[in-house]
């Protein structure tokens, strides 16, 4: 296993390689730069040309690219043109927030579309199946932001029980920590939820008609056991594998979501530095995204060998 | 023709607001917050001409001279000014001040602020003229200028890039690296990127006794309040919400449907603010046939500005043609009115033909950051279509758009907001289209003479009549074109007394119930 761990690590580094050279060239083909982001709406061309002479970025690209990588190989990210702030240290100070969003948002839906497709699966054309799939596709159908919203008005503005954004760092206060979370993390959780629930569904029926679940039934086995320890935990296997990949949609959906929820988290910090041409920030911020997602993809397919005896990936 | 919604809004009046509120009386205590929608690009209060950073840094930091509520200069961290008959020099008395370090203010720290600006700031223009900066004791300063410049303190007082006095040993900084330490009521104390900026009430901070009460960015400050947070909200909604929820007691700008909605609503209180800015179309005059003035007055006669405001404003707008505010100094009356707002089709194609065009690909440039441009853009693209030009829309963002500008090619027309131009008067404005880098990207000899006769005369009859010709070139040429001015509503939670609506939500002044 660990063997089988360290090749997917080392494979990585190209395609973190790649991101890192897509990352810088991306920032010199998209038009505009920090400098008008700077002087502001009005400014004029002269005043421009003398901000973006004193930024340093009327640098050759070659020179920049030689800085960048030179920089990387020892561990620094560069420094932010706008946050006087060191890229790595940015990007450490929002992870805990947007982490925090992505991993409750992913607890949500997994705990809550894996219910509900158990229980759709269990009582397969009768009402509750439908109520149960017809949740879940409103969940998927329903756009993060206007959602967002919606919950904000009623959770915040007409019952007061939550606050309408911003984030209370868990070491801080755990209960304003938990409530800054719940109304970003339960709009982040409900499409995804939606797809938890579609596949679980699809997997428990397919388990359910086995013979050892028949045979476990014939035995006189509770039908809770034979859901519970038999059937889910068959049905899983798939469910894990998407849990990869709605880790990643999570984890992109945050960008909206901070957005909505004024939460200083690293989506945020990305798309501002993109908006507002922060280049540091833009290549360090890519490059840890895609870090974060080969990290990831490897738990997954580490966690699935776990929850299946039969896959033995380091024998293969 | 005014044209606005009535909103029942509480009056945007300027008029000076009474000093000594209960609250003063029971000392300063509690804390405000304020939403904006950006956060500041930097809190370098000299470099940048971002309205997000002015929101905070002219709680921070004071300049020589400042604007009143009439958008006027007054003295500010400067006694007053005696300014030599030939107009060459200028004697700064300056007041008492004290910075946040604890430090008292000298003269050193000014001339070095001054000096600063001339290297960093985003209108560093303003200390071309200066020779040189003397200063015989710690509290007088003299400015030298090469040439008479009328509009130097004009310059200075601007809050568009604020010429704030920092002290000394921050001057030799360079920009985006000082530590934000000024001489104003609210000193700050962090900034937390995507989050807030928290200021708290300068215990030591030095009233200007000259005045009776709070006036523009001038006047009496006195700060009621013991700290302020200023939050990032990017999302409309959610600042509306936050309002409504009571977590933010001071909205920047609330949109206008919003506004309407809540108008009735006993907790808060809307502000609006007529004029804020300028909707403009910007024209490229070295693109053919934009090369072509004929060409460019088939633009003016065809475009429905009423609709255009109508659509890109919510309903928020008057029209107005001038290029000064109406019932400012440099306002210029009817000059170039009768080329205002045509909106005739038939003659829009009879210039068209006169001009030769033969359906040139005409690009009209805009940007999905600010809606008001993105609408501006689609609602014009649709009008000149209807007069058979060939018009193709390229819509980006805020950054891409701009840069696309100061390119001589790849667009023929580009919509932009005007805001704290026309404000500050006519030098930034008629700046904006002379010069060694106009936007037009093509100099235009008599509006560089106005410029010149604006910037060096004596007299104001003189400069009042270099911005007339001005604003009659604009119309006469067609250089661009002015759609109407734009309002802005902010909102307040009713906790908050004595607000009163200028171009930043001020929070010296008022307190909290």
């Amino acid at each position: 296993m660990l063997r089988y761990a360290a090749r997917r690590l080392l494979t990585a580094l190209p395609v973190l390689l790649i991101v890192s050279l897509l990352s810088f060239g991306i920032v010199w083909i998209v038009p505009g730069d920090v400098a008008a982001e700077m002087a502001g709406p009005t400014a004029t061309a002269e005043e421009l040309a003398r901000l973006r002479e004193r930024l340093g970025l009327t640098r050759p690209w070659h020179e920049q690219l030689v800085g960048w990588y030179g920089a990387l190989l020892q561990g620094d990210l560069g420094e932010s043109i706008l946050l006087r702030q060191g890229v790595g240290s940015a990007i450490v100070e929002r992870l805990p927030v947007t982490l925090s969003l992505t991993f409750v948002a992913l607890a949500i839906a997994f705990v809550a579309g894996t219910g509900l497709g158990t229980l759709a699966a269990v009582r397969v054309g009768k009402a509750a199946d439908r109520a149960a799939m017809g949740t879940a596709l409103i969940g998927f159908s329903l756009p993060d932001f206007w959602l967002g919203l919606v919950l904000v008005y009623f959770f915040a503005v007409v019952l007061g029980w939550l606050p309408t954004g911003g984030y209370v760092p868990f070491a801080q206060d755990p209960l304003g920590w938990a409530r800054s979370m719940l109304l970003p993390a339960a709009t982040l959780a409900l499409s995804q939820m939606g797809l938890f629930a579609r596949m679980t569904r699809a997997a428990m029926l397919e388990v359910l008609r086995q013979d050892y679940v028949r045979t476990a039934r014939a035995k006189g086995m509770p039908g809770w056991v034979v859901v519970g320890k038999h059937a889910l935990r068959n049905a899983l296997v798939p469910v894990v594998t998407v849990a990869g990949i709605a880790c990643g949609v999570l984890l992109g959906g945050a960008v909206v979501i901070e957005s909505v929820f004024s939460l200083p988290g690293v989506g945020r910090l990305i798309v501002g530095a993109i908006q507002r041409r922060d280049y540091p920030v833009i290549q360090g911020g890519l490059l840890l995204t895609a870090t974060i997602f080969v990290l990831v993809n490897l738990a997954v397919d580490l966690l699935y060998a776990l929850l299946d005896p039969r896959i033995r990936h380091g024998r293969r | 023709m005014l044209t606005r919604r009535n909103l029942g809004l509480v009056a945007g009046g300027l008029s000076l607001t009474r000093l000594g509120s209960p609250a003063l009386a029971q000392g300063p205590r509690g804390q405000v917050v304020m939403a904006q929608q950006a956060q500041p690009p930097t809190l370098d209060a000299q470099v940048t001409t971002a309205q997000a950073s002015r929101n905070i840094s002219l709680h921070i930091h004071e300049t020589l001279f400042a604007r009143d509520e009439a958008g006027n200069p007054q003295p500010d961290l400067a006694e007053g000014v005696d300014i030599a008959a030939d107009g060459l020099t200028y004697r700064f008395s300056l007041r008492e001040a004290r910075f946040h370090n604890g430090k008292t203010m000298t003269s050193a720290d000014v001339k070095a602020s001054l000096l600063r600006y001339g290297r960093v700031g985003g209108s560093a223009f303003i200390m071309q003229p200066v020779e040189a900066i003397d200063t015989p004791d710690p509290r007088t300063v003299v400015v030298r200028l090469k040439e008479p410049s009328p509009g130097f303190i004009a310059g200075i007082s601007s809050p568009r890039a604020p010429c704030a006095i920092i002290p000394e040993e921050e001057a030799g900084k360079e920009a985006n690296r000082v530590e934000v330490i000024g001489t104003g009521p609210f000193r700050f104390v962090e900034f937390r990127p995507d989050s807030h900026v928290r200021l708290s009430r300068f215990g030591d901070y030095v009233q200007n006794t000259r005045y009776r009460g709070m006036d523009g960015f001038a006047g009496r400050k006195v700060a009621n309040v013991q700290d302020i947070l200023i939050r990032f909200v990017p999302e409309a909604g959610a600042r509306t919400a936050g309002l409504q929820a009571g977590e933010m007691q001071i909205l920047e700008a609330i949109a206008v449907p919003a506004a309407e909605r809540l108008k009735n609503d006993r907790n808060l209180q809307m502000h609006e603010m007529m004029p804020w800015s300028f909707q403009t179309l910007m024209l490229n005059h070295v693109m053919p046939p934009m090369d072509n003035p004929v060409f460019r007055r088939a633009l003016q006669a065809a475009l429905d500005l009423e609709e255009i405001m109508a659509i890109s404003t919510d309903g928020l707008y008057r029209m107005t043609h001038g290029w000064q505010h109406p019932g400012t100094t440099y306002f210029a009356g009817d000059v170039g009115k009768p080329l205002y707002n045509i909106n005739n089709k038939d003659r829009a194609r009879a210039l068209l033909r006169e001009a030769n065009y033969r359906g040139e690909e005409i690009i009209l440039l805009g940007d999905s950051s600010f809606s008001n441009h993105q609408a501006t853009i689609v609602t014009a693209t649709e009008q000149l279509r209807s007069v058979g030009i060939n018009i193709r829309t390229v819509i980006t963002d805020w950054p891409t758009a701009f840069s696309q500008r100061t390119q001589r090619t790849g667009w023929h027309a580009w919509a932009l907001m005007l805001g704290i131009e026309p404000y500050e008067g006519p030098y930034g404005v008629v700046g904006f289209f002379s010069g060694h880098a106009p936007v037009q990207h093509a100099r235009d000899e008599v509006i560089d003479d106005c410029q010149r006769r604006l910037s060096t005369s004596l007299a104001e009859v003189d400069r009042k009549k270099a911005v007339a010709d001005f604003q009659a070139r604009m119309y006469d040429q067609a250089v661009a074109i002015k759609c109407g001015d734009v309002g802005i509503v902010q909102a307040t939670r009713a906790q908050v007394r004595d607000y009163k609506p200028y171009r930043i939500p001020r929070m010296w002044g008022i307190s909290l119930a």
